[in-house]
């Protein structure tokens, strides 16, 4: 009961100023007036004077329940926090210009389809299919670019990933992308799986001084990590040994995957070379990706309005009944002497009436 | 004929019909329960769908604003205006956002719905950071025709936000061409900044901020194409050797102000229209005025109004009985009996 009372709120505070007017029917009455010339003449009538109190119930009824109705009272709603299967996903998705080619290397012609259109395309629907999933996205290409903070709103996420295959810019800078992709899901609930999607067709290297901060972050935030590399027709592999000498500089993706798992995380790497690979690896992260999370339902206010100009319609009814059940004291009295005792047996009837 | 109800014929049902005070009450009662019966109404409000492409290169960095008492830069204070725009906006409006620096546009969402999708939305605002720039340039006039056609493929509105300093400076042949048509795109051109000159904030390759630009640390005069026509008049002027005299070139590019001419001769060439950013209040005024309205559905309520009336009517029933409906042939009195 306590809690129901504490649920309750009004959406708009400043009628409820007007409440003391609901006092008036104390003071004031709807009915006609009739001059009489000593009440203190007249009999106690015990049922005259309980329909008094009822019209003035009723009067005091119709205006606090309208004055009420006028400032929206609500049951508030509540968030509920239940537990679901999923993760927070921090997505970061390479946005340098050559992502905008297609998987052969050339620009998309006819029916193909570019890099970013089939990652845009596959990640969209990973996002729809996830019911419970917090999503963030972090784009990079020259400078990291926070596109929308971890979030459960599906549809921002749906708009950001709706924009990644808009012309990219430049370069391939995974580094600090990584660093703000990492800052992406904050503190958070202890035990939440988390889950890193890095989504690329190049690397470059990762300055050595970046990489100690980088093994720090991930130390400290520990997420899976995913790194689909979305291969160009020809361009080596991740697992492919250079001709000449190993260094990051000439096998730039070969060093970031040794990189990745020097991290100490649980890492594994997708290489897709094409739009079905691609959705064959978010199928794979889709189903590793399996781990209770918190997640908060919204249940609605409820509207009580309805319930308040109901109670008034009743006190009006009451008092329209009333009104249509008036007598009048001196006109009505038709057969002179007997007044005052036909207003006696007059009255009390169509007020029963009329209660 | 019982007892009970003999009475009722001599009830002047016909007066009580006439009673001004039954007809305001039975008004009431009719609107209450209108009231308690009613749903909303559908009703087409008109919102609006709106790509804000913020600048984020250097001079945007200035800080010529001040923002409770504190000196707030250009980048801080367009940021908060759009966040307090946000929530300013009808619901089911949507805003996009893209960044601008070198000479173009980046988009970094689609159209987001300003009120079911406001946390994200308003996180996104607020991550903005002239750190996520990735040239130094500043070419505001390609920058605004590639987000004007930007817009028209989102089919969006425009809020173009900058202070409208292009990086280098204009060549002497003025505005590069608009090749879209003018008006086909509505929206706002808003000019960040102070009307007085302030120094640009310098920052290393760390972030770190390091004093501020000098004269000689920016180009002053646009060199490439052809002279100015005043360029023979130059010192040193040779056309061949020295097209554009031999001094080096003055100036105060390495300041900074609101271009207000040159956004306005923007928005003119553009369709658009113009407006200073005075501070992180009042942008959704000229932005609504500007932008085009949608049609959004929209519900309308007439509980309230219903109500109103009801209650308005109800206390005047009451506050009737302070006249005696007969006249003044008695003084009010509020015994029980007198209220037959």
């Amino acid at each position: 009961m306590g809690a129901f009372v504490a649920s309750l709120g009004v959406a708009a505070a400043w009628p409820l100023w007007l409440l003391p007017l609901a006092l008036l029917p104390l003071l004031r009455s709807a009915s006609r007036r009739s001059p009489v010339s000593a009440v203190s003449a007249a009999p106690a009538d015990p049922l005259s004077a309980a329909l008094g109190a009822v019209l003035t119930a009723a009067g005091m009824l119709a205006l606090g329940g309208l004055i009420l109705a006028l400032a929206g009272p609500f049951r508030a709603g509540e968030t509920v926090t239940r537990t679901g299967i999923g993760a927070q996903v921090s997505m970061l998705i390479d946005r340098s210009g050559s992502m905008n080619e297609t998987f052969a290397g050339r620009q998309p012609s006819g029916a193909e389809e570019s890099k970013a259109a089939a990652s845009r395309r596959i990640l969209g629907a990973f996002v729809g299919a996830r019911a419970h999933d917090l999503f963030a996205v972090t784009a990079f290409s020259t400078a990291p670019m926070l596109v929308v903070p971890m979030t459960d709103r599906r549809e921002a996420v749906r708009a950001a990933i709706a924009a990644i295959d808009r012309p990219g810019l430049d370069y391939t800078n995974v580094a600090r992308g990584l660093g703000m992709a990492l800052s992406q899901f904050g503190a958070g609930a202890p035990g939440v799986s988390r889950a890193l999607l890095l989504v690329s067709d190049g690397a470059a290297v990762i300055d050595p001084r970046i990489q100690a901060q980088l093994r720090a972050e991930f130390a400290k935030v520990r997420p899976n990590l995913y790194w689909l590399f979305l291969r160009t027709k020809g361009s080596p592999s991740i697992h492919d040994k250079p001709a000449g000498e190993d260094t990051p500089q000439a096998a730039p993706e070969r060093h970031l995957d040794l990189f990745f798992k020097s991290l100490g995380v649980p890492y594994r790497a997708f290489e897709a070379e094409g739009a079905e690979a691609v959705a064959g690896a978010v199928r794979q992260i889709e189903a590793l990706e399996r781990d209770p999370i918190p997640y908060t339902e919204i249940r609605p206010r409820r509207d009580l309005t309805a319930y308040a100009y109901a109670a008034a319609a009743l006190g009006l009814l009451v008092l329209v009944l009333a009104k249509l059940a008036e007598a009048d004291f001196l006109r009505g009295a038709s057969r002179p002497g007997d007044a005052r005792a036909a207003q006696a047996d007059r009255d009390p009837a169509p007020r029963r009436a009329a209660a | 004929m019982s007892r009970a109800t003999r009475p009722l014929r001599h009830l002047p049902i016909a007066r009580n019909l006439r009673d001004r005070r039954f007809q305001a009450l039975a008004a009431a009662l009719a609107l209450a329960l209108g009231a308690a019966l009613a749903g909303p109404l559908p009703l087409t409000r008109s919102g609006v769908a709106v790509l804000a492409v913020v600048d984020i290169t250097g001079s945007m960095n200035v800080r010529d604003y001040t923002v409770d008492g504190k000196p707030a830069s250009r980048l801080d204070t367009a940021k908060a205006a759009l966040r307090r725009l946000v929530p300013d906006l009808p619901c089911g409006s949507r805003l996009a956002l893209a960044l601008f620096t070198e000479r173009r546009p980046f988009l970094l969402f689609a159209p987001i719905e300003v009120c079911a999708d406001f946390a994200p939305l308003d996180g996104a605002l607020d991550g903005l950071d002239w750190r996520m720039a990735w040239e130094g340039d500043s070419r505001i006039a390609a920058g605004l025709h590639r987000a004007i056609a930007m817009a028209g493929e989102l089919d969006t509105d425009l809020l173009f936000l900058t202070d409208g300093q292009e990086t280098p400076p204009l060549p002497s042949t003025g505005l590069p061409a608009f090749e879209g048509r003018p008006g086909a795109v509505r929206g706002l051109i808003v000019g960040a900044g102070g009307y007085g000159l302030s120094p640009i904030p310098k920052f290393n390759d760390r972030g770190r901020e390091t004093g501020f630009y000098g004269a000689t640390d920016v180009p002053q005069e646009n060199r490439f194409g052809p002279p100015p026509a005043d360029a023979e008049s130059r010192e040193g002027y040779n056309p061949r050797n020295a097209p554009f005299g031999a001094a080096a070139a003055e100036g105060t590019e390495h300041l900074s102000s609101v271009r207000e001419a040159h956004l306005k001769a923007l928005a003119g060439q553009t369709g658009l229209t113009y407006a200073h950013l005075a501070g992180p209040d009042g942008l959704a005024g000229p932005l609504l005025a500007a932008a085009t309205p949608r049609p959004l559905p929209g519900r309308f309520d007439p509980r309230p109004v219903l109500g109103g009336l009801a209650l308005a009517l109800a206390l005047a029933a009451f506050l009737a009985g302070l006249i005696p409906a007969d006249g003044l042939r008695a003084l009010p009195r509020s015994s029980p009996k007198s209220r037959m």
